[in-house]
């Protein structure tokens, strides 16, 4: 497995309000997959996707990415970790206001040493009629393509999505799952979506089902279809 | 690759642009004028050391009752020294200013001439370029003196009078009642002798000798000046407050004005970073989500520091080109119109370039580095959380049951505390400054008020010999003049006449009244035992303090006659000097040493307002500048981060005008409340200040406020905040309501 999550826990809070988020987790997911991790609100699955990206850090467990384990990294060590290896797409875009499209897109590229070619991105993302707008001036879905644009430009070996639709209406929903399943085919990166849309499992190679801190289900999708066949 | 977020830069400097505007004006205006200082003081001050070598300036000068045979100036010489007379005539104008005038000088103390030329026929005079100014005279005019008529030729800067002091005693140089001048040889002559001085100067033929080797040497001639008997004083160039006075107070001005500007630098620096804060959590998201894709915090600290740096840098640059040309003429102008300068040329100054340019933008820096480096410390999912709380558990802060918009706009003071206090230290600042403006010109006026008051009489007679006068008005009394040990500054002694009419003094057998103000600068009390030194003779004398005098003019001592006479070993009738409300018409003017009239005690006075009037006026503007400034900065801060809030009140039905009673009503309250408690710190700090000006001084002025000026700056700040309201209103009417709708997630 290329992504090795093992006895993942936490808790938040103390003494009496301590709430137990992750009781366990231990899961793997393969090199060039989509994994969609799905459950209710409060289930944990944002958490379990912060720890991946090591913004969290899981009171016990290991994660092991292609060998390196991210519990044993320091704070500069986890920073150049997330600058080589991850790229994070939120249901809030929060792009900067006053950089054009480009201008966001090249604040990803600059964190690597071979940045995808950022005129071929801007005509996959199909922002290249836009890459002269400041993000106030595009549509909800172009922000979020722009945002994909700006995580995947330095050809991250893992793209993290955490409820990359969930500011979205249906048909911009499935432009932006397809753009996804699209950098996938193309640049072959590790997807990890995070969603509560039980649809969006269908496109996925592997959906893990958490409930309570707990997975309740970790299955490889045989039937996978792609994005533009989904329906919710 | 370059850094991207580096393009956002410029926008944002665009995007904000009141705030940079604002900012960066008042750094250019600042710098520029400090620079100036700098520079202008810089260039003067080297202007002035070089003048010693230049123009010759003695060593030190000594005055003789008679004129010194050849005898005696051989005997000086053998000490290797040079001598060289300079006899000066005082002669009174009839608008009672006085001419001290002198001879050509050839071999020492050259003078500087500034405008026109030297005088070379019997009716020809040259006049100090200050006093010329000070008195509307332009080369040409005609000037009375010892009942002949003169034509000004041109104006001069002598060596040994940048400082136009009268006398080496008095408490402050007045060039407006006092000049020196230059006429011819012949002329000279012809001038009337009353007023005539035997003074030399004299010059070591060892220009290396230090301080204390020039002093052990003036020691040596002292000795023999006394021996000769006809010492009448002497007077060590580094005692010489015409030569020294204007160096001495160049580098404390300097001091004033670099503290000044560090201190300006400290507060807009936390402006900068208060407002740089408040953009972070504005984008509190985006940041977490760079930081979630790898953007370290140096990174995002460098970028978020770039811009204050940059501002300050190209603000100190133009402000340093402005300081240069511009400003640098306004400060000449200033030490020109205090001092009797020569001329000057501009000069590179290093220290000026460090202290405008790198140390304000190290401050800047520094301190947005300290505020900016904390909140970046969070991690990538409190910014993408918009928690930028560092408690974890963040205390409500509990109010009493006051109405809703009390209470609501308590919160809004409680939510921008760190903007508000940032406020009050600006505040408490620009009123200092507008307080120093306001109260100078008044207090100034209170002391000619209470050396008027509590003047002796009219006419104050110091006398060369004793002579009877015929006017009924005139009452004997002694004077004489000692120094605080250690070259301390001048203390006048007063014999007084027993029931004088003139110094009504408590009956006391044992000890002195001194003047008010000598009590009060060295803090002196009854009982005390004083020590004074006699530097012509190296005898010491010790007083016993029994009260004080009310007498402002300077420091004084006051004391019954027979006691001074007891204690100078003179005669039981011994008397230099008169007491007059009359002029005395029956002495002749041969017989008087010198006249102290009323414009001679209130001369400190009139030459502070000479030389600094017409900057208060100045200081005031520059305080109602800062006041605005800041009060529209971290007003316009609060609006802005509560934007959200304002439009979704609006949602909620509030109108335009409830919305700014809630929110710019509570910047009100805030700066009307740091008005009103800075007013006592601000007097506290200015007493202080004055005090310590004080003692650079000799004599002393008491401190005091005119009442008018605390309600003046409530209002010139209730003033400036109108302005800064009516702008923030308009920004609050003009958030959307539409805002809101946008940003929800």
């Amino acid at each position: 497995m290329y992504l090795e999550l093992n006895d993942i826990k936490k808790s938040f809070g103390d003494g009496e309000s301590r709430t137990a988020v992750l009781r366990g987790i231990t899961c793997g997911i393969d090199k060039g997959s989509i994994c969609v991790l799905l459950g209710p609100s409060g289930s944990g699955k944002s958490t379990l996707l912060n720890i991946i990206g090591g913004i969290e850090t899981a009171d016990s467990g290991s994660i092991g990415i292609d060998g390196n384990h991210v519990e044993k990294m320091n704070e500069k060590q986890l920073s150049l970790y997330r600058r080589k290896h991850l790229g994070y797409v939120f249901q809030s875009y929060n792009l900067i206001p006053n950089l054009t499209v480009k201008e966001n897109i090249e604040v990803g590229a600059y964190l690597s040493d071979k940045p995808l070619q950022l005129d071929e991105l801007l005509k996959t993302l199909g922002l290249w009629e836009h890459q002269g707008k400041i993000p106030s001036q595009l549509s909800g879905g172009q922000q979020q393509r722009c945002a994909i644009g700006r995580a995947i430009i330095k050809n991250p070996d893992i793209l993290l999505c955490d409820e990359p639709t969930g500011a979205l209406d249906y048909k911009t929903s499935k432009e932006i799952l397809q753009l996804i399943e699209r950098v996938n085919h193309q640049f072959g990166n590790t997807v990890i979506i995070v969603t509560h849309n039980d649809a969006i499992k269908l496109m996925a190679d592997r959906t893990i089902k958490l409930r309570d801190g707990m997975i309740r289900h970790n299955d490889e999708n045989t039937a996978k279809i792609s994005a533009a066949e989904l329906e919710w | 690759m370059k850094n991207p977020l580096m393009k956002r830069l410029p926008r944002e400097l665009w995007q904000d642009k009141g705030k940079y505007i604002a900012l960066f004006l008042f750094l250019v205006v600042t710098i520029g004028f400090i620079s100036g200082f700098l520079v202008a003081g810089g260039s003067m001050k080297t202007a002035y050391d070089n003048s010693f070598e230049k123009y010759n300036i003695e060593d030190g000068h000594f005055t003789l009752a008679a004129k010194a045979d050849n005898t005696l100036i051989e005997q000086l010489e053998q000490e290797s020294i040079n001598v060289y007379p300079l006899f000066f005539k005082d002669i009174t104008l009839d608008n009672d200013n006085v001419f001290r005038v002198y001879q050509n000088r050839t071999e020492v103390n050259l003078p500087c001439l500034m405008k026109g030329e030297m005088p070379k026929n019997d009716n020809e005079i040259a006049i100090d370029r200050l006093y010329a100014s000070n008195n509307d005279i332009a080369v040409g005019d005609i000037v009375l003196m010892d009942k002949k008529e003169f034509t000004v030729t041109g104006f001069v800067a002598l060596s040994d009078y940048s400082a136009l002091f009268k006398n080496n005693t008095d408490m402050m140089f007045d060039a407006t009642h006092f000049s020196i001048a230059i006429v011819s040889d012949s002329a000279f002559e012809t001038l009337s002798d009353s007023g005539l001085t035997f003074c030399y100067a004299l010059k070591n033929n060892d220009a290396s000798l230090t301080q204390k080797q020039a002093a052990d040497k003036a020691d040596d001639i002292k000795d023999i000046l006394v021996q000769n008997g006809t010492l009448t004083g002497l007077v060590k160039q580094a005692d010489n407050q015409a030569i020294t006075f204007t160096g001495d107070d160049m580098g404390s001005d300097k001091a004033m004005m670099t503290v000044l500007l560090y201190v300006l630098m400290a507060v807009l620096a936390f402006v900068f970073a208060i407002t740089t804060k408040s953009t972070i959590e504005q984008e509190s998201a985006t940041i977490g989500t760079l930081r979630a894709s790898g953007y370290t915090k140096g990174e995002l600290l460098r970028h978020y520091i770039m811009l204050p740096i940059l501002v300050t840098l190209t603000a100190a640059v133009i402000g340093n080109i402005l300081g240069y040309t511009v400003m640098k003429n306004v400060s000449a102008s200033l030490y020109y119109g205090s001092y009797s300068l020569p001329t000057y040329e501009t000069i590179w100054n290093t220290e000026a370039f460090w202290k405008t340019t790198a140390v304000p933008c190290i401050i800047i820096a520094l301190v947005n580095v300290l505020v900016l480096a904390r909140t970046l410390s969070l991690s990538p999912l409190a910014f993408l959380r918009r928690d930028l709380q560092h408690k974890k558990k963040k205390r409500v802060v509990n109010l009493p049951n006051w109405k809703f918009k009390t209470r609501f706009r308590m919160r809004i003071i409680l939510q921008n505390r760190a903007a508000y206090l940032a406020l009050f230290v600006g505040i408490f600042l620009a009123s200092l400054i507008l307080m120093f403006g306001l109260a100078m010109n008044p207090l100034l006026s209170n002391f000619k008020t209470e050396v008027i008051a509590s003047q002796i009489s009219n006419y104050q007679y110091i006398l060369k010999a004793q002579v009877p006068t015929s006017i009924s008005s005139a009452e004997k009394y002694c004077a004489a003049s000692l120094n605080l040990p250690n070259g301390g500054e001048e203390i006048s002694l007063f014999g007084i006449a027993e029931n004088s009419d003139y110094v009504k003094l408590p009956e006391s057998k044992n000890g002195v009244y001194l003047s008010s103000g000598y009590i009060e600068k060295y803090h002196i009390k009854s009982g005390d035992i004083i020590t004074l030194c006699d530097e012509n003779n190296e005898k010491q004398y010790s007083f016993s303090v029994a009260g004080s005098y009310d007498y402002a003019a300077t420091l004084a001592i006051f004391m019954p006659q027979s006691t001074f006479n007891e204690t100078f070993g003179y005669e039981q009738d011994y008397y230099n000097g008169y007491f007059s409300n009359e002029k005395l018409t029956d002495v002749d003017d041969n017989y008087i040493a010198t006249t102290i009239t009323q414009t001679d005690l209130v001369a400190i006075a009139n030459q502070l307002d000479d030389s600094l009037g017409s900057m208060f006026s100045m200081v005031c503007g520059f305080a109602a500048i800062v006041y605005a400034l800041l009060m529209y900065l971290l007003s316009k801060l609060v609006v802005e981060k509560n934007a959200q809030h304002i439009s979704m009140i609006k949602i909620l039905g509030y109108t335009d005008r409830e919305a700014n009673s809630l929110y710019n009503i509570s910047t009100a309250i805030a700066v009307f409340a740091s008005l009103l408690l800075t007013l006592p710190i601000d007097l506290l700090a200015m007493r202080g200040l004055f005090e310590v000006f004080m003692r650079e001084l000799n004599g002393w002025m008491s401190f005091w406020i005119a009442p008018w000026i605390y309600p003046a700056m409530i209002g010139i700040g209730i003033l400036c905040y109108l302005v800064v309201h009516l702008i923030l209103s308009r920004k609050v009417s003009k958030i959307p309501m539409s805002q809101a709708l946008k940003n929800m997630e």
